[in-house]
C-alpha cells in the first residue's frame, strides 16, 4: 500500500518518458517538413529555425501532380464507399437484425466469414471481375469493391445497434400508414446515427490509408490516391526527406481532420443514445 | 465484445421473447407468410438486402470461388491454355523454398507483434490509467499511429533506419563505428519490419486494454488490498482475469494484423536485402500473381494463407474465450 504513495512521483515521470520516446518518429518528421533539406541532414532532432514552407509548396507544384490529382482520387474513392457502405449495410443490418427466416442466419454466417479474409487471398480474382465489368483502372471499380469487401463489417456494427432500437417504435410508424422505405430513412436510420458514426470513421481511416487494394485495381498508369502516391514519391526522391515529409504530412492532413472532427460527434451519438435509451 | 454482445442479445431475448426452441420456430413466420402476399416480401428483401448482398458475393464470394478453383490450374495470362492440373500446385507449394520461407517469416512477424504489442500495450495502459488531462494527451500519443497509414508509417522508419538514417547518423555521433543495417543486414531486416507494425499497433492494444481497466472495480481492488494482497497479487488474481476480454480482442487483431503483413514489406525491402529474407506471405502471393503471373499457384498460396489465417484465428478465438468463459 505504500508504495503506491512514496513513489507517485514516478508514475507521470514514467509515462511522460515512454511517450516522448514513442513519439520521437513523428517528431522527426513534423520538425523536418518545415526544414530545407540542407538543414535536415546537418541537423535532423532540431527545431526548425526559421520554419520554411518550401517543402510544402513544392508538393503542391509537383509537374506531375501526383500529390493533387491523388488528393482528389483519395477524397472522392473515400467519400463515396463510406457513404454507399454505411446506407447499404445499415439496411441490410436492420433488415437481417429484424428477420426471423432461417437464411437470415445463414446470410449473418456467410457475411461474418467475410471478415477474416485477407485482400491478397482474392485480389486476383478480384481483378478478374472488373474486367468482366469493364471497371478495372477506374474509380468507379475501386469504390466497388471497397463496398463489397467492407460490407459485413458495416452489417456485424449495424446489427448489435438495431437491436436495441425497440421494435415498438417502428409498429407504431407502420400503423400510423408510413411504409417500410418510410419507416427505415425516417425512424431506424435517424436512431443508428452512433454505429452509422463508427462505421464512417473506421472505413474513413481504412480507406484512405488503404495501399494494396487501390495500388493493383488503379493500376501504374491512371492516377492514384494519396497513399499510394506516399510510395511512388519515395520511388523518385529517396535522399530528399523534406520532400518526402512534406508529401506525408500532407496526405495525412485530411484523413487525421475527418478522425478527430467525427470523433467527438461519436463520443455525443453514444452519451446521446444512452441518455435517450 | 462479447460481454456486449450478450448484454445487448439479454435485452432483446427481455422484450421479445422468442418461440419455444422446438424445430417449428418458424411458425409465427409460415403463418404470416400465409396471410401476406409474396410480392412485398421479395421487393422488401431486393430492395433493402440484396444491395449489399450482390456487392458482397461479386466482389468476396464470387473471389474465393474463383481463388479456389484457380489453384487446381495452371493459369497464367501470358502462357495459355490454362489446364486443370488437380492438387499439383499444392504439392509443389510445400517444396517450394521461397513459399516456406515466407510462410516461416509471416509467423515469426505475427509473434513477435503479437507478444510485444500486447505486453507492451498492457504496460502502458497500466501506467496510463488515471484521470485527467495530462494522461489523455499521452494516450492519444500512443494512439496517433494507428489512425496513420502503414505506408507513411513505413516511410518515417525508413528515414530512421536505412544506413545512413537519423538513427545511423546519431550512433555515429554517440561514437559507434559501425552501425547495424537495421534494414540492409539480412539477419535483421524482419525483426525491424516486425517492430515497425509494432509500434504501428501499440497504440490500440493501449485503448483496448484502458477500456478493459475501467470495468475492474475499484472496490475489489480495495477489498483484495484490505485482505493483505500485494500489487503483484492483486494483478494476478483480480486484474488480469478481468482484463480476459481486452486479450482476446487485442490478440486476434494483432494475429489477423501479424499474419497479412504486406506493405511494410513492399515499401520497405521489397522483400529483401538478398531474395525473400523479408517476404511474407501475402506479399509472396502479390508478387506470385502480379509479377510473375503465375495465378494458378499464386492461389494455392492464397488458399493455405485464408486456411492459416481462418484457422488459427478461430482456434486461438475459442481457447482465449472459454478462458474468458470459466472465469
Amino acid at each position: 500500500m505504500t508504495d503506491g504513495r512514496t513513489h507517485a512521483w514516478l508514475r507521470p515521470l514514467v509515462a511522460l518518458f515512454l511517450s516522448v520516446v514513442f513519439f520521437l518518429p513523428l517528431y522527426l518528421v513534423l520538425v523536418n517538413v518545415f526544414k530545407p533539406s540542407a538543414a535536415i541532414v546537418a541537423d535532423p532532432a532540431g527545431l526548425p529555425a526559421p520554419p520554411t514552407l518550401a517543402n510544402l509548396a513544392a508538393v503542391f507544384s509537383r509537374p506531375d501532380h501526383l500529390f493533387l490529382f491523388g488528393l482528389i482520387n483519395s477524397i472522392a474513392v473515400t467519400a463515396l464507399s463510406i457513404t454507399i457502405v454505411t446506407v447499404l449495410s445499415a439496411m441490410l443490418g436492420h433488415y437481417l437484425a429484424r428477420s426471423r427466416h432461417v437464411m437470415a442466419k445463414v446470410v449473418m454466417v456467410m457475411l461474418i466469414c467475410g471478415l477474416m479474409i485477407p485482400v491478397p487471398v482474392i485480389l486476383s480474382p478480384i481483378t478478374a471481375v472488373l474486367k468482366s465489368l469493364g471497371m478495372m483502372t477506374t474509380l468507379q471499380g475501386l469504390i466497388l469493391v471497397n463496398v463489397g469487401y467492407y460490407v459485413p463489417f458495416g452489417v456485424l456494427l449495424f446489427m448489435g445497434f438495431v437491436r436495441s432500437v425497440p421494435l415498438e417504435l417502428e409498429q407504431a410508424a407502420e400503423l400510423d400508414g408510413a411504409g417500410k422505405v418510410r419507416v427505415f430513412w425516417q425512424v431506424v436510420f435517424p436512431l443508428l446515427r452512433p454505429a452509422s458514426a463508427s462505421v464512417l470513421i473506421f472505413l474513413g481511416v481504412w480507406i484512405w490509408n488503404d495501399f494494396l487494394t487501390p495500388l493493383i485495381i488503379l493500376g501504374p498508369d491512371s492516377g492514384t490516391t494519396v497513399t499510394v502516391g506516399v510510395y511512388r514519391a519515395i520511388g523518385q526522391h529517396q535522399s530528399d526527406f523534406g520532400a518526402v515529409f512534406a508529401f506525408m504530412f500532407l496526405a495525412t492532413l485530411p484523413i487525421l481532420v475527418f478522425y478527430l472532427a467525427l470523433q467527438k460527434n461519436f463520443v455525443k451519438g453514444l452519451t446521446g443514445g444512452a441518455v435517450k435509451g | 465484445m462479447t460481454k456486449t454482445e450478450q448484454g445487448v442479445r439479454g435485452r432483446d431475448g427481455l422484450r421479445t421473447p422468442r418461440p419455444p426452441h422446438d424445430g417449428r420456430g418458424d411458425g409465427h413466420r409460415a403463418h404470416a407468410r400465409a396471410r401476406r402476399p409474396l410480392a412485398p416480401v421479395l421487393g422488401r428483401f431486393a430492395l433493402f438486402a440484396l444491395p449489399g448482398l450482390v456487392a458482397y458475393v461479386l466482389f468476396v464470394l464470387i473471389p474465393i470461388g474463383m481463388t479456389a478453383y484457380y489453384s487446381l490450374t495452371n493459369r497464367n495470362p501470358f502462357n495459355p491454355p490454362t489446364r486443370f492440373v488437380g492438387l499439383r500446385n499444392y504439392g509443389e507449394l510445400f517444396g517450394d523454398p521461397e513459399f516456406l520461407r515466407a510462410l516461416v517469416n509471416t509467423v515469426v512477424i505475427t509473434v513477435i507483434v503479437s507478444v510485444l504489442a500486447n505486453g507492451g500495450g498492457l504496460l502502458i495502459a497500466m501506467l496510463l490509467d488515471r484521470r485527467g488531462k495530462f494522461y489523455l494527451a499521452l494516450r492519444s500519443v500512443f494512439f496517433t499511429p494507428v489512425v496513420l497509414s502503414s505506408v507513411v508509417i513505413s516511410v518515417i522508419w525508413q528515414a530512421l533506419l536505412t544506413d545512413d538514417g537519423l538513427l545511423n547518423v546519431l550512433l555515429r555521433r554517440l561514437g559507434v563505428e559501425n552501425p547495424p543495417g537495421w534494414l540492409s543486414d539480412p539477419s535483421l531486416a524482419l525483426y525491424s519490419i516486425a517492430w515497425i507494425i509494432t509500434w504501428q499497433m501499440l497504440g490500440f492494444c493501449v485503448v483496448v486494454y484502458l477500456a478493459g481497466l475501467q470495468g475492474v472495480p475499484r472496490e475489489l481492488q480495495e477489498a483484495a488490498a484490505i485482505d493483505g494482497a500485494g500489487p503483484l497479487s492483486r494483478f494476478r488474481n483480480v486484474t488480469w482475469p478481468m482484463l480476459a476480454p481486452a486479450l482476446t480482442i487485442n490478440t486476434v487483431m494483432l494475429l489477423i494484423t501479424g499474419f497479412k503483413a504486406y506493405d511494410q514489406v513492399q515499401v520497405l525491402t521489397n522483400g529483401g536485402p538478398g531474395t525473400g529474407t523479408t517476404a511474407t506471405m501475402a506479399f509472396q502471393v502479390v508478387q506470385t500473381a502480379f509479377t510473375g503471373n503465375r495465378i494458378g499457384y499464386s492461389s494455392a498460396m492464397a488458399a493455405v494463407m485464408l486456411v492459416l489465417v481462418a484457422g488459427v484465428s478461430v482456434v486461438v478465438l475459442r481457447l482465449l474465450q472459454r478462458r474468458e468463459v470459466s472465469q
